[in-house]
């Protein structure tokens, strides 16, 4: 037994070292997984210094002449479902820390000053499309709504239970939109109808589709966003 | 005899590689393993070529388990790779390096004119090795033009378009690899195991 305990090509020390190496995989696995959220962790604070920098929140990006807007280039991605809106009962909610808060039906939204730009729609996936929309600026949303002087934070809630929050800077950025209108047409309910958020200096998935609340608030809450609260960064600036 | 062993453990002792030179190699090419390997995993959830349904990098090469673990991996080591690109070179202007440690005219004139076949593989070395540097630097252009494209729309331009700057931002990872075999190669031929000691292993601390 000693004998073949010592030989290094023995069935029991191959076995030990199948065991060995196969926990040592399964380790590595798990451990990268840990240092992973942690190589996030450490840096994301940086990285949003840094994004928060760059931004230029009055500065618009600048866009497309309609010809270059590429039609089949968008990809419809969604977590989930695409939404049933009764667009007769359908309204958009202002509230949060607000003093006037709003509750808007389609046609006050679309008597609202309208807004079109050509511009790049990124995704965290890699592809990018150029793309027109056409809605009411966030910002003048906001601006009725009246917030009061400590918000800092927007959630945006959709009819899909999709949810989002957003830096105050990034919501009044003047390309910041609410659309209704996608390359020249009524928005698809694919693409989110009857609103959505359009802006190029976000990425795709704090793009959010079928928005129906706007909540303004001063600290965020432990739920971020969809994609956030499973570890996506959550400034995802452009 | 009796003059040979002294002129070889002189040899032997001298330092051939300057401890910042040293520290620069190490740190890159760490920090570059992870920005490759993470940002293979970012290629996968959208692959250049094909989309969704083009081929896919396999799982081996990858690093950070899925997109949003390989984004935060790139963007982690991107700080490390690119912070230590640029100390190193403020120090080779500081120290002038950059004029007799890179490739220069004698290079050129050694491959034309030269005899001496050893110093024509150290020409190719030195090509190869100064080739890395614009690779390096591509990398991050590219890099920062798909990380935010917005506030660096020029970067973009400058490429043409999205489609083009994703393709040569990717292409850094053959050109890197490429670089990798063709370096190791030259470096062995050229130098042998003491220069590849000498950049490792020697002299460590």
């Amino acid at each position: 037994m000693s004998q073949n305990s010592n030989n290094p090509l023995s069935r029991r020390n191959l076995l030990r070292l199948s065991g060995y190496s196969v926990g040592g995989i399964l380790l590595t696995g798990v451990s990268l997984t840990l240092v992973e959220s942690l190589a996030g962790k450490a840096t994301e604070p940086l990285n949003q210094k840094l994004e928060e920098l760059l931004l230029k929140p009055q500065t618009p990006v600048p866009e497309f002449p309609e010809s270059a807007i590429e039609p089949d280039a968008l990809i419809i991605n969604t977590y989930g479902f695409t939404p049933d809106i009764d667009l007769t009962t359908f309204r958009l909610i202002v509230d949060g820390e607000v003093d006037n808060p709003l509750t808007l039906d389609l046609a006050t939204i679309q008597q609202l000053l309208r807004q079109s730009m050509v511009i790049r729609h990124v995704c965290v996936e890699g592809w990018a499309a150029i793309v027109q929309w056409a809605g009411v600026p966030v910002r003048d949303l906001i601006q009725l709504a009246k917030p009061k002087p400590g918000v800092r934070y927007a959630y945006f809630i959709s009819a899909d239970r999709y949810y989002e929050s957003w830096d105050l800077a990034s919501c009044l950025h003047p390309q910041t939109l609410l659309a209704y209108e996608k390359n020249g047409v009524p928005l698809p309910v694919d693409n989110g109808a009857p609103l959505r958020l359009a802006s190029p200096i976000k990425l795709g998935y704090k793009l959010s589709k079928w928005v129906t609340q706007i909540t303004l608030v001063s600290e965020l809450r432990s739920r971020r966003g969809f994609w956030e609260d499973q570890g996506y960064e959550w400034f995802a600036g452009l | 005899m009796d003059s040979a062993a002294p002129s070889q453990i002189s040899v032997k002792s001298r330092r051939l590689q300057a401890p910042p030179a040293k520290i620069f190699h190490w740190v890159n090419v760490v920090s570059l393993t992870i920005m490759l390997m993470s940002g293979l995993q970012i290629y996968n959830a959208n692959p250049v070529f094909g989309g969704r349904e083009g081929w896919h990098i396999p799982q081996f090469f990858l690093l950070g388990g899925w997109l949003a673990g390989g984004r935060h991996w790139h963007f982690a080591a991107m700080w490390i790779f690119s912070l230590n690109l640029l100390w190193y070179g403020i120090y080779i202007l500081i120290t002038k390096r950059w004029q007799h440690r890179f490739v220069g005219g004698n290079d050129v004139k050694a491959l034309q004119t030269g005899k001496n076949y050893k110093r024509k593989i150290y020409a190719w070395h030195r090509i190869v090795y100064t080739s890395i540097i614009p690779i390096l630097l591509l990398a991050i252009f590219t890099g920062i033009g798909m990380y935010k494209p917005a506030q660096f729309h020029w970067i973009v331009d400058f490429f043409g378009d999205w489609f083009a700057l994703r393709v040569v931002h990717f292409a850094t990872v053959p050109l890197v690899l490429l670089f990798a075999i063709a370096h190791s190669l030259l470096a062995l031929k050229a130098g042998g195991e003491r220069l590849i000691n000498s950049m490792f292993w020697n002299n460590m601390l």
